[in-house]
């Protein structure tokens, strides 16, 4: 069973999707429990992943390419861990604010979080405040991730804020934000949780967030 | 005497990236896009002057255009445009391969020159860069470099932003704005300026910054002052900032086809509003840096997709704004001299004739005053490059070389005199030698640059706005914020 685990792995770090997914049907299939395939070989996987991506041995490309596989298998393990009472990553939801048309880096994001095994829910561009908080009412989010590229909508992330604690709702989710006009500072002034000046980054303050 | 015939001069190295069945594979491509693929518009006017011609409106916002339409507009805009300051003086004529430089404008953060550190640029801030900009020789153009960020609201940063640069500015300007509203406000400032609206059309002195989304994409408020351009003769620049294998394909060519057919939608849609406006192609062509996702100011395909644009330009009768002079590096160190140097050199060689953005740091986000200063001595060398070398009978110095005769010298000849003043004057480089650099304290061309720019800053006066045109603009900022409070 851990030579399996170990393919597993391996097949995400080529981040060949539908041959992940039968793998990981036909050790679940052997017998194999989904938390042994969640943590053993994919959040494993996605670990080596993180490592060559900081050694400049993977390149973005790569890395998407297996965080879109993960996210593959996902679908197939997630249910597996709620009848086995076990918990995912958590889930993120994540939007452009309002006027704002700028997703790449938005995506990016979401991608990144999909491939560290979160439930991502991409709401989209040009995001009214009532969109975030209703996603965060039907989704129950873990995190809410925010993003802004230009000085004038940046603001529209404090709203968002606002609206959460207008809606009684700030304390249940934890806020992130990000976009290049954003800073750690910016991002304490509008009452956010946590700031990523980067895809990747955000992943890391995300496991942070869950664990604080 | 006899006659010199069939003699023929390099005014000037020659360069060109494409050849023109290259331009030609890639204008067929971007017709094709326009007519296959189409861009969106999330703008109701926009939607329905396509609408009434023979473009193709589908699934609400999907704009196909044909052909037909593209060529007609092309022929409608004008070749030739030329900028004035606000005092009427610095002129920058925007005619085939003659290359001006500038600033680049919004940079949301600053290198504070007390503490060294990056912080949220101010109103102050932009008014030193263009005290900085003004005194500068080798700029002919302006833009803010950094964005006021500490106006009343975010949404009349840039009447705040125009004033800010115009206290202490008389080069032409090209101007971001945050909306339609925005750009009518800027366009009343500079009216005011130049004496009315009919005048503006003659000696416009500022080209409005415009983006579309990339891919194919255009959001409601760049439409917005899109049209209000194209109505009021304002001059603009449809300008794409595609970042190759995230937002256009990962091949040149390809991000090449896509941006062209960016700036091609626009071309229809001011022809459809009201043709003749004096439209300027623009891109930021560059890459997603693979590593760190970095929007890459520095890459060298930044330079050779940028050189690439203008020659399509050139063939459209079209003229650029092209980019260069701007790096990744967070500091002023060996990676912004390189990055910035090398996109100057090419910007330049490639005959664009608006090069912006230069002396940004920070891949596009972090504003330095002293990087303007070190830029200007860098387009200072590039501009004596370029110049290329003149071969009439006084330069090939044929009579001067037989006066001094073998073993002789030339620093005592009257030709020397004449001529050496001819080269480029470094003004903070240090050619001196090892002992008279020792005992002058070791300095660098950082610490040249800094002793420079504060000399600037303190020294520069730059010429004052008439008393009554200052209170005017004075009134149309005050009304916006109050709009907006």
């Amino acid at each position: 069973m851990e030579e399996k685990l170990g393919s597993i792995s391996q097949t995400l770090i080529e981040g060949k999707a539908d041959e992940l997914q039968k793998q990981v049907q036909e050790a679940l299939d052997g017998g194999a429990t989904p938390e042994d395939v969640m943590n053993q070989a994919l959040v494993a996987g996605m670990d080596a992943v993180g490592q060559q991506w900081k050694a400049g041995d993977m390149f973005i490309p790569e890395v998407i390419r297996s965080a879109k596989a993960m996210s593959g298998a996902m679908d197939i393990i997630r249910p597996k861990l709620s009848e086995s009472g076990g918990a995912g990553s958590g889930t993120f939801v994540i939007g452009t604010v309002l006027r704002d048309l700028h997703d790449i880096g938005k995506d990016l994001v979401a991608m990144m979080m999909e491939g560290a095994g979160f439930k991502v829910v991409n709401l989209g561009i040009d995001l009214d405040a009532e969109v975030f908080v209703d996603a965060v009412k039907e989704h129950k989010p873990d995190i809410l991730g925010m993003s802004a590229l230009l000085t004038t909508t940046m603001p529209q992330m404090g709203e968002v804020i606002n609206a959460l604690k207008e809606a009684g709702i700030r304390d249940q989710v934890k806020v992130m934000v990000g976009g290049a006009p954003v800073s750690e500072e910016y991002a304490e002034e509008i009452g956010a949780d946590s700031y990523a000046p980067n895809a990747a980054t955000a992943v890391d303050k995300a496991k942070e967030l869950l664990q604080a | 005497m006899a006659t010199k015939m069939n003699q023929t001069n390099n005014q000037g190295p020659q360069f060109e990236v494409l050849t023109e069945s290259q331009i030609e594979q890639i204008y067929a491509s971007a017709l094709d896009v326009l007519e296959s693929v189409g861009a969106r518009f999330h703008h109701e006017e926009a939607l329905e002057l396509f609408n009434n011609s023979e473009a193709v409106v589908t699934d609400k916002n999907l704009v196909r255009v044909p052909a037909s339409l593209v060529e007609r507009a092309l022929r409608s805009y004008p070749r030739s445009i030329y900028l004035q300051g606000r005092n009427g003086k610095n002129q920058v004529r925007l005619v085939p391969n003659e290359v001006a430089y500038g600033t680049g404008s919004d940079l949301p953060f600053f290198i504070d020159r007390e503490t060294g550190d990056r912080r949220s640029t101010s109103y102050k801030d932009v008014n030193d860069a263009a005290r900085i900009l003004d005194y500068l020789p080798n700029y002919e153009f302006h833009m803010s470099h950094g964005i006021v960020c500490d106006a009343p609201n975010p949404q009349t940063y840039d009447r705040h932003q125009y004033l800010a640069m115009l206290e202490n500015s008389t080069k032409p300007m090209v101007l971001t704005s945050v909306d339609g509203e925005g750009l009518e406000d800027l366009w009343r400032i500079a009216t005011t300026l130049v004496g009315g609206e009919d005048e503006f059309r003659l000696k416009p002195q500022f080209v409005a910054y415009i983006e579309p989304i990339s891919p194919l994409n255009n959001d409601r408020t760049a439409v917005e002052k899109l049209l209000f351009a194209a109505e009021k003769g304002i001059p603009a620049m449809y300008t794409p900032c595609p970042s190759s294998g995230a937002t256009a394909p990962a091949t040149m060519a390809g991000m090449l086809v896509q941006s062209l057919a960016e700036t091609l939608m626009a071309v229809a849609l001011c022809h459809l509003k009201k043709p003749g406006m004096p439209l300027i192609m623009g891109g930021v062509t560059t890459v997603m840096d693979m590593h760190t996702t970095t929007y890459s100011y520095g890459a060298p395909e930044l330079s050779l997709a940028c050189a690439a644009n203008t020659d399509i330009s050139k063939w459209l009768g079209l003229r650029m704004f092209s980019t260069g002079g701007c790096s990744d590096s967070k500091t002023l160190d060996e990676q912004t001299a390189v990055e910035q140097m090398t996109s100057l050199f090419y910007a330049h060689l490639s005959g664009a004739n608006l090069v912006h953005d230069v002396g940004y740091i920070g891949s596009g986000t972090i504003a330095s005053l002293d990087s303007l200063v070190l830029n200007d001595e860098l387009i200072g060398m590039v501009r004596k490059f370029c110049e290329g070398l003149n071969t009439d009978e006084d330069h090939l110095a044929l009579d001067t070389i037989r006066e001094v005769g073998p073993a002789g010298e030339y620093l005592t000849h009257e030709h020397t005199f004449e001529h050496w003043r001819e080269w480029f004057m470094p003004k903070l480089q240090d050619r001196s030698d090892w002992d008279t650099w020792n005992t002058n304290n070791q300095k660098t061309m950082i610490d040249y640059l800094k002793e420079e720019t504060d000399r600037i800053l303190n020294e520069h006066e730059p010429e004052p706005i008439e008393p009554d045109q200052y209170k005017e603009i004075k009134k149309i900022v005050h009304e916006a914020d109050e709009r907006h409070s």
